[in-house]
């Protein structure tokens, strides 16, 4: 229950970034892109989990970015809270507006629940690797996480290697897109693939697990 | 026997110690020493944030590092930050939630009113956290350390580089709230700044506690100070040429002695005058003589 209550008074914070930092505004352009694109010839779906997915990494570069907001971990773990309870909350943080952002896509492109969820579980696996990503390397890493999502996060394995000669580069690539988040992977929610919906889960969960050590690290330096 | 409000028993790590002191409730104790004695790393110790090599710190009996130390000890950092697009009212609403459980009588709504008057924060109470200036920074740095009863209070350099206005107030509220049973273990850099505040002094150098004693012992020697109307060319044993004329710790002789070891080498004395030794001359004389 504390662990909640914890969690609880980091995601408050939330209100006040959307409303007072670019984040706000920054979500609804990439929205308003996004819905625009698809009308004109972006697949619905693809759309959908982009604005999941950029829409996470957006929020994540806001919410746990600036040096001040990671500085001041500091000040709150001197308080009774745990770096577990700071990083769900921060990760809920960060999902939320993007899931937002995902099912006003979907509602303004008209789909159904399926995809719905899709979007969600694509904000809520992004989020959490965004979160660690921010914290361990930055908000540049956050910015070629964003280009990865936008670009190779569509194409799947298969293609990759039926694209690119054998070696160990096209292995590696492959394999970053088979177990990393990747959006090729999480389109198969929408009609009804657990298994994505687990692999979407799971990064969520690790993102938190390692943004837990990474604040911890900090704060013990 | 006293129940020690904080303890710290042969603690050695990270460059600090071995040392051991202890806080009695309602106690102003200041940490003074050079930049780079040690002075953050204790207190960081002590809060909890860092662990010790060896020894043990404990806050009204419980280990530092166990989470129930937290709703005791209050810790505010030399350069306190907090998320620059919050108000002082979010940020402290935000502390206080962390503070209150369901069967906690207390609301956080309570606790943000009754941490926000002790810091003098209620004007403030609206401002942005980055609209603040650096007076301001250290009162929310207060409030949320003082939030929620905490009894132990650990200050880092909370009285450093504010002007005059701003230290007197700040060090009213440090008392008022030392007056109501809570310890206080405060650092600065300028050992000027706790002349008015600490009861006990704790010189730190490379780590260790090199002198230690209440304020009024340690400022109890007196120093007698001679106007001269021209530099003498070598000082009287015992003596140090300043920019008016030159200076000697009584030390046990009597004034006339010191004066008349001044006359015996013929110094054209215009004025004398006898003050306390200041706070940060016997830092700098513990610091030269360690």
């Amino acid at each position: 229950m504390r662990f909640l209550r914890c969690v609880h008074a980091e995601f408050l914070l939330v209100l006040p970034r959307l409303t007072r930092t670019r984040l706000g505004m920054v979500l609804l352009s990439l929205g308003a892109t996004l819905v625009w694109l698809s009308a004109h010839g972006l697949d619905p779906l693809a759309a959908i989990l982009q604005a999941g997915a950029l829409g996470a990494i957006v929020a994540a570069v806001e919410i746990v970015g600036p040096e001040d907001d990671r500085a001041a971990f500091a000040t709150a773990l001197t308080h009774p809270t745990t770096s577990i309870a700071v990083a769900t909350g921060r990760c809920i943080s960060i999902v939320l507006p993007a899931a937002a952002l995902a099912l006003g896509c979907a509602v303004a492109v008209g789909r159904h629940f399926g995809t719905a969820l899709a979007g969600l579980a694509t904000a809520a696996a992004v989020g959490g690797c965004a979160m660690a990503v921010v914290l361990l390397l930055g908000n540049t890493a956050a910015l070629a996480l964003f280009l990865f999502m936008t670009v190779a996060g569509t194409i799947a394995p298969e293609r990759l290697v039926a694209l690119a000669q054998p070696g160990v580069v096209r292995l590696t690539a492959a394999s970053a897109l088979e177990l990393g988040p990747a959006l090729w992977h999480y389109r198969d929610i929408a009609t009804g693939d657990l298994d994505a919906l687990v692999h979407a889960l799971a990064w969520s969960g690790l993102g938190i697990l390692l943004a837990s050590a990474l604040i911890t690290r900090r704060i013990h330096r | 026997m006293t129940d020690f409000a904080l303890t710290l028993s042969d603690v050695a790590g990270r460059g600090v110690g071995p040392l051991s002191l202890g806080l009695v409730p309602g106690e102003i104790a200041g940490l003074v020493g050079p930049a780079g004695a040690g002075k953050t790393t204790l207190l960081r110790m002590a809060a909890g944030s860092v662990r010790p090599r060896t020894g043990a710190i404990r806050a009204w009996g419980i280990t530092v590092n166990h989470p129930a130390a937290r709703r005791v000890v209050g810790y505010a950092s030399d350069s306190p930050v907090f998320p620059p697009s919050l108000t002082v009212r979010e940020v402290v609403t935000y502390y206080a939630r962390l503070h209150c459980t369901l069967s906690d009588e207390r609301s956080p709504v309570g606790l943000t009113r009754e941490a926000l008057e002790i810091a003098g924060l209620g004007p403030a109470a609206d401002i942005r956290v980055e609209a603040l200036g650096r007076a301001d920074r250290h009162r929310l740095g207060l409030a949320q350390a003082a939030l929620g009863g905490r009894r132990v209070l650990l200050l880092d350099e909370m009285l450093s580089g504010l002007d005059g206005f701003a230290r007197r107030d700040l060090s009213g509220r440090i008392a008022a709230l030392a007056a109501a049973g809570v310890a206080v273990l405060i650092t600065a850099r300028d050992p000027a700044a706790l002349e008015r505040l600490a009861s006990r002094v704790l010189v730190l150098r490379k780590g260790r506690i090199v002198r230690a004693g209440p304020l009024a012992t340690l400022l109890g020697e007196r120093v007698l100070e001679v106007i001269l109307d021209a530099p003498p060319p070598e000082p009287p044993p015992g003596f140090r040429v300043t920019a008016a004329g030159i200076e000697a710790p009584l030390a046990g002789r009597t004034v006339e002695a010191a004066l008349a070891l001044c006359r015996a080498h013929r110094l054209p004395v215009r004025a004398t005058r006898v003050r306390v030794k200041s706070l940060e001359e016997v830092v700098l004389e513990t610091h030269d003589t360690h």
